[in-house]
């Protein structure tokens, strides 16, 4: 089994266009895992995007797939993807759970942009330590000093160079280590031989003051480093070891540079992947007791313990379903039988594989920290493995966010049918946070998730993977009603008018509740109301839940509580209390002052300053609450809280009013209460729908 | 608590100068040394604005805007459970409606980009400030011309404008009335300057009026603050 001290799980994440395809090429390409250099060749960003997926189909490779292995110097280094867009939420929070460290790849002339600022948020939530590239140093307007100074204002991090350009732009020559003080050239003609040598005069002044500034920097994190450059002898090996502890305790971002397209310190790169970022035991991970409430247990990474894996992706195969691992602690072997938490089946492991980026190797077992696929085995993403029904832990939470958007599918002809209903199973599998259902009014297939881009990237996949056509309705946005007030209700359901009767009646009150969606308080005395119908009174409650009475949304933040009631020796009866609470609660709800609550999105633009007049204007508009601006070099970047359901085509209309210069990303902030004037038409709506 | 009673409650109520028939139009700023809470006394100022159904602008040199909104959040936030005051929460939405956040990186402040800025709000009709408040302005490194730029500014939007200012420790030098350095050659320039400091062991803070506002509440120039929720010390007197 391979030393898991030498084993690198990482993402590499980037901004559109930064240039994430021609250096994993690349890299593949220095560990030897292909054998020819494929370019990308897209002036925009969306071209380079889209040919980088048409390059990946034709040539059957899977540097998009999820998890793609590399050796590097005695290190094995698998390469996770990671989803750029918040609208993934769930996707990306799993991928930034089995990664270990991060590579942010920022391009050198565009800097950091508002999509690398979320991504680095959720790193930092995630405690993902992370080094930084600086790519297409080549380009005509490359500037890494800006780009590490927009690391350090506008991410945060303690971004220190650790490696000098010899030349930027068309000239770039090579690039000197300030660690080992030595130039670096590549040569040949895909840049694998690299060449050391001393470093030109030229450059010794400039590398001096940014060694010297870099040596500042990391001796915070090493007392001795701190004596020896004192004392003007600080070793290699010091130097590395502050860098990575730095690293490690996310207090220092070591930034190396490069072209990924020209071949110029990839394999620089690569040392640092392997020196610079953690190893699986370096990182602590916590698994969720489910017999102790999800309490944090920590993760051993010994792999003689009970086995703990999570399924991270699925993907479908020719051969049927991959689902990608990684193991946390113990061992995942060929033939054992492994038990999913969720659903406490038991399965058996078959086919036990590592990817690689064009093929995949057949392995027996892996260890603890590493990450591997399975085939064969029937579970949804986001699934725990363990070995035994009595070890009964979980990797992610059981709580999925509801969703906030839904709209209607409806299949064009037959075939489409079979094949969607074939693409919604596999998507719900793959994806919590998306959910399919058939409304039972209308009768059509509703899909909801976390936002308009994501409904609409599975619409999409629908069409390509599964070939099923589709046309989609209005998006719709999940409101919610909860109530304001506490509200009384005293009902008696009674139906004795022959035949066996129905009798029961419930009296209590209803109150807002600050956390939570719902609660049920048992505050009978005296058996008015027996024992064995209370289970009944809250189930009639919970009936009411699903549509509220005034627009037919969710309702939530509600406790019910019953402290009174009457039954009948022969009349009364499961159904009957049901009915009685129900009754009851329809009694207080409107006494209760329901309101509709809407989804609220935290939505940032970042476009050039002097369009920001009129990004503000789109925002205000939308019922936007506009927090604030943040003034950068030429651009600004402006956030706001804007609910959702004004977001609708937010996109086009941002691109015409900028010419396309403005971007934004959203995610979901929270639920507030709804205008008054916006609920009144949303009622009228709902009552218009009700008659028709 | 009722909103009102929050008003009235606020220090600021004797340093915005009521009395004086003009309120607008007026610059004001509060020293203290690092770390004492000079951007809570100015988002005091701003939320007794926005109390009042008035619209603010807030600009903050040096500070993100998360933390400058968390700022808000906070003193609300304390403020609210401290006097107990009714719906909250509702209040608390619809004042944050009318403040609006400026941020610029230390190197990037200036005059002439404030300025537009504020044109493209009104002119967008986003926000229309009759209160604006700028934090972590480094005075050692001020031009008096961007003051009295300010001050136009002031006049020509019919604004009032808090800054707040570190107070220089290594140097003694006091302005005629008693401003010290760095701000002791632009006295001038404000109306209303306000100097405090905390109580040492007692949750009180001191606010000294050394400039402007001469017709004070009972107190005096000299008030005793609250030193969580910036609001005044009856006990304290």
């Amino acid at each position: 089994m391979r030393d898991i001290t030498k084993v690198r799980n990482i993402g590499i994440s980037a901004h559109i266009d930064s240039g994430k395809t021609t250096l994993t090429e690349r890299i593949l390409f220095y560990t030897q895992r292909i054998h020819a250099i494929h370019e990308v060749r897209g002036k925009d960003g969306v071209g380079a995007k889209m040919d980088s997926m048409e390059l990946e189909r034709e040539r059957g490779i899977t540097i998009c797939s999820a998890a793609t292995y590399c050796d590097w110097k005695n290190h094995a280094i698998n390469i996770i993807d990671t989803p750029g867009h918040v609208d993934f939420t769930i996707e990306v929070e799993r991928a930034l759970r089995v990664l270990d460290g991060a590579v942010l790849i920022l391009c050198s002339v565009g800097g950091v942009q508002s999509q690398s600022i979320t991504v680095n948020r959720q790193m930092t939530r995630y405690r993902v330590p992370r080094v930084a590239f600086i790519n297409k140093c080549d380009r005509t307007g490359a500037n890494p000093d800006k780009v590490i100074k927009q690391l350090r204002d506008k991410l945060g991090l303690n971004a220190v160079p650790i490696q000098v350009p010899m030349g930027l732009e068309g000239d770039m020559q090579g690039l000197i280590d300030l660690v080992r003080m030595k130039a670096v050239y590549f040569d040949g003609e895909n840049g694998d031989k690299i060449r050391e040598e001393e470093i030109p005069a030229q450059y010794q002044e400039e590398c001096d003051i940014k060694r010297e500034e870099m040596l500042d920097a990391v001796s915070m994190f090493s007392d001795e480093l701190m004596e020896a450059v004192l004392e003007g002898t600080p070793t290699e090996e010091m130097i590395m070891a502050a860098i990575r502890k730095g690293t490690l305790d996310l207090a220092f971002t070591p930034v190396m540079m490069g072209t990924a397209y020209k071949n110029k310190g990839v394999q620089l790169l690569l040392d640092a992947v392997v020196s610079y970022l953690p190893c699986p035991t370096d990182v602590e991970n916590f698994a969720l007791d489910l017999d102790h409430d999800e309490a944090e247990v920590k993760v051993t990474n010994i792999s003689s313990d009970p086995l703990l894996a999570l399924a991270f992706k699925l993907e479908d195969g020719r051969y049927g379903q991959l689902t990608y691992v990684r193991t946390y602690q113990g061992t995942l072997k060929k033939g054992d039988s492994i038990v999913n938490v969720r659903t406490g089946k038991k399965a058996k492991v078959g086919r036990l594989v590592r990817m690689h980026s064009d093929d995949m190797e057949e392995i027996d077992e892996a260890g603890a920290g590493d990450i591997v696929a399975l085939f064969g085995i029937d579970c949804a993403s986001g699934d725990t493995f363990t070995s035994g029904s009595d070890y009964n832990f979980s990797m992610t939470s059981m709580h999925v966010p509801a969703p906030v958007i839904s709209l209607s599918i409806t299949p064009v002809d037959n075939k489409a049918q079979d094949n969607m209903s074939k693409a919604l199973n596999r998507f719900t599998k793959e994806d919590p946070t998306f959910k399919t259902y058939v409304d039972q009014e209308t009768l059509e297939t509703i899909i909801s998730g976390m936002g308009e881009l994501h409904l609409d990237v599975y619409v999409e996949r629908m069409k390509r993977e599964y070939k099923a056509e589709v046309t989609v309705g209005a998006p719709q946005v999940a409101y919610r009603e909860t109530i304001t007030q506490r509200a009384e209700f005293n009902y008696t359901h009674k139906k004795q008018t022959g035949g066996s009767g129905q009798f029961g009646r419930v009296a209590g009150y209803i109150e807002p509740m600050e956390e939570g969606e719902y609660e049920f308080v048992d505050q009978i005395v005296g058996g008015s109301v027996p024992r064995e119908y209370i289970p009944s009174c809250d189930k009639g409650f919970q009936k009411c839940l699903d549509k509220g009475a005034l627009v037919g949304a969710h309702v939530t933040g509600v406790r019910c509580a019953i402290n009174d009631g009457a039954s009948h020796a022969v009349d009364s009866s499961d159904i009957a209390f049901q009915l009685a609470a129900m009754g009851g609660f329809k009694e207080a709800y409107m006494k209760a002052k329901p309101v509709i609550m809407e989804p609220i999105m935290k939505v940032a633009v970042e476009g050039p300053s002097e369009f920001q007049g009129s990004i503000m204007g789109s925002l205000n508009q939308r019922r936007g609450m506009i927090i604030g601006t943040n003034e950068e070099d030429a651009y600004t970047v402006i956030e706001a809280e804007v609910p959702l359901s004004e977001m609708f085509g937010y996109s086009t209309d941002l691109r015409s009013l900028t010419q396309g210069k403005a971007e934004f990303t959203m995610e979901f902030a929270t639920y507030r209460q709804v205008p008054k004037s916006v609920a009144e038409e949303l009622i009228v709506k709902a009552q218009k729908n009700k008659k028709s | 608590m009722q909103k009102q009673d929050l008003i009235e409650k606020n220090p600021i109520r004797h340093l915005k100068g009521e009395s004086d028939a003009k309120e607008s139009s007026r610059m004001g700023l509060v020293m203290a040394r690092a770390g004492v809470g000079k951007t809570a006394l100015l988002v005091q100022i701003a939320l007794d604005s926005l109390l009042q159904d008035k619209q603010v602008v807030h600009v903050s040199v040096g500070q993100s805007l998360d933390k400058t909104k968390l700022w808000y959040d906070d003193m609300f936030k304390d403020i609210a459970e401290c006097c107990k005051l009714d719906n909250a929460g509702e209040i608390h939405d619809s004042i944050m409606h009318n403040r609006m956040i400026i941020t610029f990186n230390e190197s990037r402040f200036s005059l002439a980009k404030l300025e537009e800025r504020l044109h493209d709000l009104v002119q967008q009709n986003v926000i229309k400030p009759s209160c604006m408040v700028v934090d972590g302005l480094d005075f050692g490194h001020t031009d008096r011309t961007v003051l009295e730029g300010m001050r136009e500014l002031a006049k020509s939007m019919d604004l009032q404008i808090w800054f707040s200012a570190v107070r220089d420790e290594t140097s003694e030098v006091l302005s005629p009335a008693g401003v010290p350095a760095p701000c002791n050659a632009v006295e001038d320039l404000f109306n209303t300057i306000v100097l405090f400091h905390p109580v040492p062991k007692s949750d009180c803070i001191d606010l000294k009026i050394v400039k402007g506002s001469a017709a004070v509440s009972k107190c005096g120039k000299l008030l005793k603050l609250d030193s969580r929720t910036f609001m005044i010390r009856e006990d304290c007197n």
